[in-house]
């Protein structure tokens, strides 16, 4: 019982999380590609409640940010009228999940304001709505290499353990073959091996296919346990008693006991996916300008200038880590959960 | 002892199903020096065949891994194209100063978990014990990216400790005793990241198992007898539990080649981590080979380790 | 023991005959030379008479289960014939032994780890049946709580997970599942251990009703010779793969011949209920 809610609770903040980055159309007040060539580097704009007179305001406002004369990328904040943040406003259009269109936007305001909730980038990009979208490209890209993998593990799992004998030695030492080598090496092996320049949907999808081809190893080896004490159990025995087929056995008997595993694999893999989408793409073997993914927004931090001076392109980091913190929490209880179904 | 021969075999072979991949891959990769060649149009398809034969490229596919295998063998692995040099000296410099680096933080690691993971374990429930696996929890959540980003940005802001490199730009000029400083001062935020991202799950597992073993009845007798607290953690419970971390350390060294690849990167370590990025970007293909070959090596000499160290500590295995 | 039964069992023909069963193990260690052989069974020769309940008794690790197997068709001797009526279940195609299964069914003895935990009893009843397609879901779940009603379960309780029901309720679900697809031969390997004295009374009398019921052959395993003295019809010994005694039950605990069964028996110690058994007699 405590388990239900407990997965519950951890599904309902990993959707959120989710839902705010499929619909970052909606949430996002700007277009990721839209420049504000006035702003570059602005940082992150102050929502205020209380204006300058004390009196308290329900509806926050800001103020619209001014380049201060004779410096490089600094603000100062223009008092002389509030411009109140609104919300459901109409903007820029844009597609949720690439066929919807609409032009609603949660939060905006009018200009000439702006607000930067994670401030901008040297191009005046805003990065709050390049972080939403960019999580489009990195969760997708770890949610598609996750099941590639599984895909991948369940079906050589499923055959090692089930058919036994040769199939299962030479699938198990290939497996052997892949858990041994160190994974980010191997990673950016076979990225080197493949062509340098290409599109960004043909980077994409390679880069889902090798993170995910790279991964098969363990699931399919948790897999492969899962089938082979199943297959002793007594109950597979009396359905051969009865004249059960192969996939009779296959299907009714040990494919349900792999879904809590393959369930708390895709908990573990997925940050661990993204994660190497992210890093791929730091380092420049990934997705590149201008489609934006959090790595390559983290690796704006690679110079040193914005490491020092412009700290709100951290963001991104922060947004990795949310995705990380709920993913491990939904593989925490998937294992509770798994831990007292075997009991 | 039949294990222990067992377990070389094994890695022997799990070695060379490595090399044969790497071959593949080294001899496979597209945008080699030749297939360039047959695309520029003044160069005649026939010079190109001469070329390949002369240089062997027209073999068959066994006898060139054969060919392969006996100059790695003789220590010749390849030519670095970027760097113009031969791969092993490259190789061996990088794989030096990443061993620095990820031994220094591995036994750093260690020397704080055993510990702190006994300690914890033996309060185990009580506040010390619930804000030590929260903590774990925390750093476990954090990337290791972003754990190098987040201390980079705080030694740049505080000028604590100097930024990147392994030493300082006048390190040659230095007496011992201060290169060794320079060493040291370099090495701590690199070594500090590395920590921090294998602390927290060796510290799990050691309390893990410590907690696991504090069960055992064994050990409940030796309390009866009266033995002292930390006597009985140290002497009595951690050789118990000894199973489990070996294995962890096993693991620990495996991934002393492999493990560091970002820190290095980020904090300008000239190890293996940014010499195989390099390579993978410009297509340097004997040295991702030799790099990968290295790494992979490491990881099977690791968990050997883990066996040999096994049978030493546990009697048990010995009768197999 | 009643004239009419003793005449009956003497004319019984035999349901299944088996001669000559051999069956060796091999285990090996993977890059090992050494081969660890087994000997479960050695030419075996045994008689199910038709409709009557025959025991096998023996120690652990005679070779008992192994026989069974081979039996319910779920292992291959590597030697020997196993003859149905008129067919050799040991020459049979893959096909053609799918056909016959039926006729042949097992109840094991952990009946927890004989029923899916994840399915529901009447979903464990109608497997076989789905199985060899003996009809439609609706129909087959129809018949399932039939057969749940006929062993003693409501049918209420279609719905419920194995694990749900007692040791007791489970091997009924898995006999009803056993003669959902009305087996000639029943074989019940040691399914009476581990239940407590008052369920096994109470299996056994379900057993018997059926054996009537439905005209069963029944081979109950057991190393239980209490049990054995109270419902035999034919008792065969075994030790080490071998059949070293067979013959009807008043026969064989009034006069043991083989050492072995007399050290069964002795070890017992229920020659007392036993003989009061075969001088009384079932009628």
């Amino acid at each position: 019982m405590n388990n239900t809610r407990k997965i519950a609770a951890a599904g309902a903040f990993v959707l959120s999380l989710h839902l705010a980055i499929l619909f970052a159309g909606f949430v996002a007040p700007q277009d990721p590609t839209a420049q504000n060539r006035d702003y570059p580097f602005a940082p992150p704009t102050r929502v205020h409640f209380v204006d300058t007179r004390g009196h308290v305001h329900v509806r926050p406002f800001v103020y619209p940010g001014v380049p201060r004369a004779n410096t490089l990328y600094e603000y100062d904040e223009s008092r002389e009228r509030q411009y109140p943040l609104h919300f459901f406003v109409h903007g820029s259009r844009y597609k949720i999940a690439g066929w919807f269109e609409a032009d609603t936007h949660l939060f905006g305001v009018e200009g000439p304001a702006q607000v930067f909730l994670a401030g901008t980038d040297n191009y005046g990009r805003d990065q709050f709505s390049r972080i939403l979208y960019g999580g489009q490209i990195s969760l997708a890209a770890g949610l598609l290499a996750t099941a590639v993998s599984l895909m991948l593990g369940l079906a050589i799992g499923c055959l090692s353990g089930f058919f036994g004998s040769w199939i299962d030695d030479s699938a198990m030492r290939l497996a052997e073959l892949f858990l041994v080598l160190p994974w980010l090496y191997l990673l950016l092996a076979v990225r080197s091996f493949l062509p340098l320049h290409l599109s960004s949907t043909q980077t994409f999808l390679l880069l889902v296919a090798v993170i995910g081809a790279i991964g098969w190893a363990r699931p399919a080896r948790l897999v492969r346990g899962v089938v082979l004490s199943a297959k002793s159990r007594k109950y597979v025995l009396a359905s051969r008693g009865f004249g059960a087929s192969d996939s009779h056995i296959l299907r009714r008997h040990l494919l349900p006991h792999t879904y809590g595993i393959l369930l708390t694999q895709a908990a573990i893999l997925v940050p661990q996916y993204v994660l190497a989408e992210v890093t791929l793409s730091f380092f420049g073997l990934g997705l590149g300008e201008p489609a934006p993914s959090w790595g390559n927004l983290l690796a704006n931090l690679q110079q040193y200038s914005v490491l020092v001076s412009y700290w709100w392109m951290f963001a991104p980091a922060l947004a990795l880590v949310l995705v990380t913190v709920g993913y491990l929490w939904m593989a925490d209880v998937f294992h509770q959960q798994l831990q007292s179904d075997t009991i | 002892m039949k294990y222990l021969r067992r377990r070389a075999i094994h890695g022997v072979l799990l070695l060379f199903g490595v090399s044969v991949l790497c071959f593949l891959f080294s001899d496979l990769a597209p945008g080699s020096f030749f297939d360039e060649m047959k695309l520029n149009p003044q160069i005649s398809p026939s010079t190109v065949a001469a070329l390949r034969s002369q240089y062997g490229l027209d073999q068959p596919l066994a006898l060139r891994y054969f060919l392969w295998m006996k100059s790695v063998a003789r220590g010749d692995w390849g030519y670095s194209f970027a760097y113009n040099a031969p791969v092993r000296s490259l190789l061996v410099v990088r794989a030096r100063n990443t061993m620095i680096l990820t031994t220094t933080a591995t036994l750093l690691a260690w020397l704080i978990a055993i510990p702190l993971g006994i300690w914890v374990a033996d309060c185990a429930g009580r506040l010390q014990d619930r804000l030590a696996m929260a903590g774990t929890s925390v750093l476990l959540a954090v990337p290791e990216l972003v754990l190098v980003l987040a201390l980079l940005y705080w030694i740049v802001r505080t000028h604590a400790l100097p930024v990147g490199g392994m030493a300082s730009p006048n390190a040659d000029s230095l007496a011992l005793w201060a290169k060794l400083r320079d060493l040291a001062a370099h090495l701590v935020v690199p070594v500090a990241t590395l920590v921090l991202a294998s602390l927290p799950i060796l510290l799990r597992h050691v309390r893990a198992s410590i907690i696991e073993v504090l069960r055992a009845p064994f050990i409940q007798a030796a309390r009866g007898h009266g033995i002292g607290r930390a006597r009985l953690l140290f002497r009595y419970a951690l050789p118990a539990a000894a199973n489990p971390m070996i294995s962890l350390f096993g693991l620990s060294i495996a991934g002393l080649l492999s493990g560091s690849l970002l820190v290095e990167v980020i904090m300008g370590w000239p190890g293996l981590g940014p010499l195989l990025l390099e390579a993978s970007i410009s297509r340097d293909i004997h040295v991702v080979v030799g790099a990968v070959m290295a790494s992979t090596l490491f990881m099977i000499l690791g968990s050997f380790l883990a066996d040999v160290m096994l049978l030493v500590v546990d009697p048990r295995v010995r009768l197999d | 023991m009643g004239s009419e039964h003793a005449a009956r069992l003497a004319l019984a023909p035999s349901l299944v005959r088996a001669r000559g069963l051999s069956k060796r193990f091999a285990q090996r260690q993977s890059f090992s030379r050494k081969e660890f052989l087994v000997d479960a069974l050695t030419e075996v020769d045994l008689d199910l008479p038709s409709q009557c309940l025959t025991t096998l008794v023996g120690e652990s690790g005679c070779g008992k289960s192994t026989l069974a197997s081979c039996l319910a068709m779920l292992e291959r001797p590597d030697r020997g014939e196993i003859w149905l009526e008129d067919r050799d279940l040991t020459r049979l195609s893959p096909r053609d032994q799918r056909k016959l299964r039926p006729n042949i069914q097992m109840v094991f003895q952990d009946s927890a780890g004989a029923l899916n935990p994840r399915f529901s009893a009447a979903e464990i009843i109608m497997e076989p049946l789905e199985i060899q397609r003996q009809g439609t879901r609706k129909d087959l779940r129809a018949r399932a709580c039939d057969w749940m009603a006929e062993v003693g379960l409501s049918p209420d309780w279609a719905d419920r997970r194995p694990l749900e029901f007692s040791g007791g309720q489970r091997q009924r679900l898995a006999i009803a599942r056993a003669i959902a697809l009305k087996p000639k031969l029943l074989i019940l390997d040691e399914s009476l251990s581990g239940l407590d004295l008052s369920t096994q009374a109470q299996i056994l009398n379900l057993l018997l009703d059926l054996q009537a019921e439905h005209c069963l052959t029944c081979l109950l395993i057991s190393h239980d010779l209490t049990l054995v003295g109270q419902v035999a019809d034919f008792v065969l010994v075994m030790q080490q793969g071998r059949i070293v005694e067979s013959g009807p039950r008043a026969e064989i605990f009034r006069r043991p011949q083989h050492p072995h069964t007399q050290q069964l028996l002795a070890s017992s110690r229920v020659a007392e209920s036993a003989f009061r058994a075969a001088a009384g007699g079932r009628s």
